[in-house]
């Protein structure tokens, strides 16, 4: 079996759709800021917003196609770096640590089929995209672990007390219970993150300045424009609380919510310019 | 009786108002809504897919594009999200039309519960005409709405079967499901 | 209940555990070294193939059991200093080069439509292997010197066993044609072959020699 493979080589049944993002990117209707719709932006992800329950379906199938891909990730570390002390190779423990988040991943696909099925979702109904194994195929081991472990896990603690949250407003016993357990688990990988990082990069400075910039990439990436952050109209917010016990400190959680407006902001900007693209072309 | 649907062209989806039009004029048919023109509005700079029913003479429909948005392929149309979006207001606007029914308040002043009891039954009435649906995810939906009880799940099958309903039994339903309903949903209107 | 004070026999008429054991220190960290090879080399393929398999109930298996192989290696690398290997990753090694050949064998599948092959090798072979392997020295180590390596043991048979089970269940699912019992037996048959060359996961005598007839004759005091 070879080492280091790509999102396109990732296994999938025929239900799985791969969204080609550069399709997305294309998207003639990403010019048009929500905000320029007949009915505004579509704010914060509460149950009582009038299209919650579908919402909420979609946010749960993009969870699970996650919590794949985040399976995919941590199996991929445990098998494509080699136990010893050089730049490329990671100590066994590491490797332990790998192991153990696969098996939280696979729990986590699990909940997130159940899940599904409780929210009337179905397998596939929804296309997916490859955004989170891409920080995954990282050659380094710790930029991989700082991005996925950090940045990407970090997403997954917002956006499950985001559901979690969804679940106690609702009173729907099921969504809150899985979004709780799925939480702690979360909260464990991105210590696991932390303290790698802080470990491994103890004597190379160096080292830890990229990856804490590759981290910062995916946090800018990961932010979507404005989904997640902490202005009232995110739809999924920043959960310092949580964050805060996965080894995130104020200046830290601070920078991922200035990352996420400058996302914001770039969009809008590109929306702008889009838009003043297609009046001069008569689009 | 005729049915327009706005734009006549698209430029930033791949939708055909033909196809549109055709899947509109089937629906209108199969719930009874006859002698009233129907128009479709589609905001297809929008990607999100949220609609609405704006009037009922004539038929006024308002849609963003992701409504009719086939989910695994951007900006490709679904017939079944289309059928799905459209059934439920032309069936709506049938019920709104029909003296038999009595009158809902307007869209706007609907609260949640009392919209998604209405909606439960018309995707039921659609199914049995053809137009399948997925329960559970209608189920979920009235249950985040109404509170996850039983009560809520057998009001939840009486309106999903329910055949010549009136909007006063519809509500009282609603009210029924949502007064077992302990959770600290903050209700407003939809 | 009777007099607290009154002497009882130290091993009480239940408890039949025996002093000596087939197994010296040395042997045993040998063994545990390369069981912790094994185990390792098997979680993190287990771990690279949750990616390439399309069977979502398999990818998801595969990522439970990498962690109880991984748990194991963790097990084996923490006896090893508590059998005077201070540094563990020097024993953590396979028998042979053999032993080699035949792990380097079942983690070689890689592509989409090999999901066959590589459960093969593991539930098939590997697997059916280990157990054999661990009840041997379960069976053979002495239950009074040796017992964390039998705790150790137990925990990790129960595994074995419980995934063992997954794993033909999964396997019997996907074997559907002639064609595709064919092509499974195939690939059993070659690894098996490199798994006797190897004489298994702790060479020759990984589980003692069933020939030697001495040991039941000396066991009956004739
Ligand atoms: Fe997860
Ligand atoms: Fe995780």
């Amino acid at each position: 079996m070879k080492k280091l493979i790509s999102p396109e080589e990732l296994g999938r049944d025929d239900r799985f759709e791969r969204a080609d993002m550069m399709d997305r990117i294309a998207d003639p209707r990403n010019a048009t800021p929500p905000e320029d719709s007949k009915r505004g932006r579509p704010g914060r992800l509460t149950p009582d917003r009038a299209d919650a329950s579908d919402s909420a379906r979609a946010l749960m199938h993009g969870i699970f196609v996650g919590e794949i891909q985040a399976l995919e990730g941590a199996g991929r570390t445990c098998y494509d770096f080699e136990v010893g002390k050089g730049d490329d190779d990671v100590p066994f423990e590491l490797k332990l640590d790998m192991a153990r988040q696969c098996w939280d991943e696979a729990r986590h696909c699990e909940i997130s089929v159940k899940l599904s099925d409780w929210m009337g979702t179905g397998i596939g109904e929804f296309s997916e995209n490859a955004f989170l194994f891409q920080a995954a195929c990282n050659p380094d081991p710790v930029l991989r672990l700082t991005g996925v472990n950090r940045a990407l896990e970090g997403l997954a603690i917002d956006v499950f007390n985001t559901m979690r949250e969804f679940g106690d407003l609702a009173g729907d016993p099921v969504l809150e219970f899985c979004e709780d357990w799925m939480l702690a688990d979360e909260v464990t990988h991105v210590k696991m993150g932390s303290d790698w990082l802080r470990k491994l990069t103890v004597n190379d400075k160096e080292r830890q300045k990229k990856a804490l910039e590759f981290q910062k990439v995916v946090d800018k990436l990961f932010s979507f424009g404005g989904l997640r952050g902490e202005e009232d109209d995110n739809p999924i917010q920043l959960a310092r609380r949580f964050r805060e016990l996965a080894g995130f400190d104020d200046e830290e959680m601070e920078e991922i919510a200035e990352l996420s407006r400058e996302a914001r902001a770039e969009v809008e900007e590109r929306g702008r310019l889009a838009r003043e693209a297609n009046v001069q072309s008569g689009v | 009786m005729t049915t327009t649907v706005t734009p006549s062209t698209f430029t930033m989806v791949e939708y055909d108002a033909g196809v549109i039009t055709g899947i509109a004029d089937e629906l209108a048919d199969k719930v009874g809504l006859t002698g009233v023109d129907i128009e479709i509005e589609i905001d297809e700079t929008v990607p999100l897919g949220r609609n609405r029913l704006e009037s009922v003479d004539p038929v006024h429909i308002w849609v963003e594009s992701g409504a009719f948005e086939d989910a695994k392929k951007f900006r490709q149309f679904s017939e079944v999200n289309a059928a799905d979006v459209l059934g439920r207001h032309l069936m709506r606007a049938a019920d709104r039309r029909s003296d038999a029914f009595g009158n809902p308040a307007d869209d706007g002043d609907l609260s949640l519960e009392h919209r998604a009891a209405w909606d439960i039954y018309t995707v039921g009435r659609l199914t049995r005409l053809g137009y399948p649906a997925n329960r559970q995810r209608w189920l979920y939906d009235f249950r985040n709405r109404h509170g996850f009880t039983d009560v809520t799940d057998r009001i939840f099958d009486e309106l999903w079967n329910g055949t010549d309903l009136t909007w006063d039994r519809v509500s009282a339903l609603s009210d029924e499901a949502a007064a077992s309903n302990s959770g600290k949903l903050n209700r407003k209107p939809a | 209940m009777a007099d607290s004070k009154k002497p009882r026999a130290a091993f009480a008429p239940w408890d039949r555990r025996e002093l000596p054991g087939t197994f010296s220190v040395e042997e045993t960290a040998d063994r545990v070294g390369q069981y912790k090879w094994t185990e390792m080399k098997l979680f993190e393929a287990l771990g690279g193939w949750v990616a390439t398999v399309p069977e979502l109930d398999i990818k998801m298996r595969l990522g439970t059991h990498c962690y109880h192989h991984a748990w194991h290696a963790e097990l084996w690398h923490k006896r090893l200093p508590e059998l005077r290997e201070m540094n563990p990753e020097r024993l953590t090694l396979p028998a042979n080069d053999e032993f080699v050949a035949f792990m380097d064998a079942v983690t070689e599948p890689g592509e989409h439509d090999q999901t066959i092959e590589k459960l093969v090798g593991v539930y098939r072979v590997l697997i059916p292997h280990k157990i054999a392997a661990y009840t041997y020295h379960l069976n053979n180590t002495s239950t009074i010197t040796d017992a964390p390596t039998i705790r150790s043991l137990k925990f990790a048979i129960a595994d074995e066993v419980e995934d063992f089970t997954d794993g033909t269940l999964m396997l019997t699912s996907l074997i559907e044609t002639p064609e595709e019992v064919e092509r499974a037996n195939a690939h059993q048959l070659k690894l098996e072959k490199l798994l006797v060359a190897s004489g298994g996961i702790c060479g020759p005598g990984t589980i003692g020699d069933a020939y030697d007839t001495s040991v039941h004759v000396a066991a009956n005091g004739n």
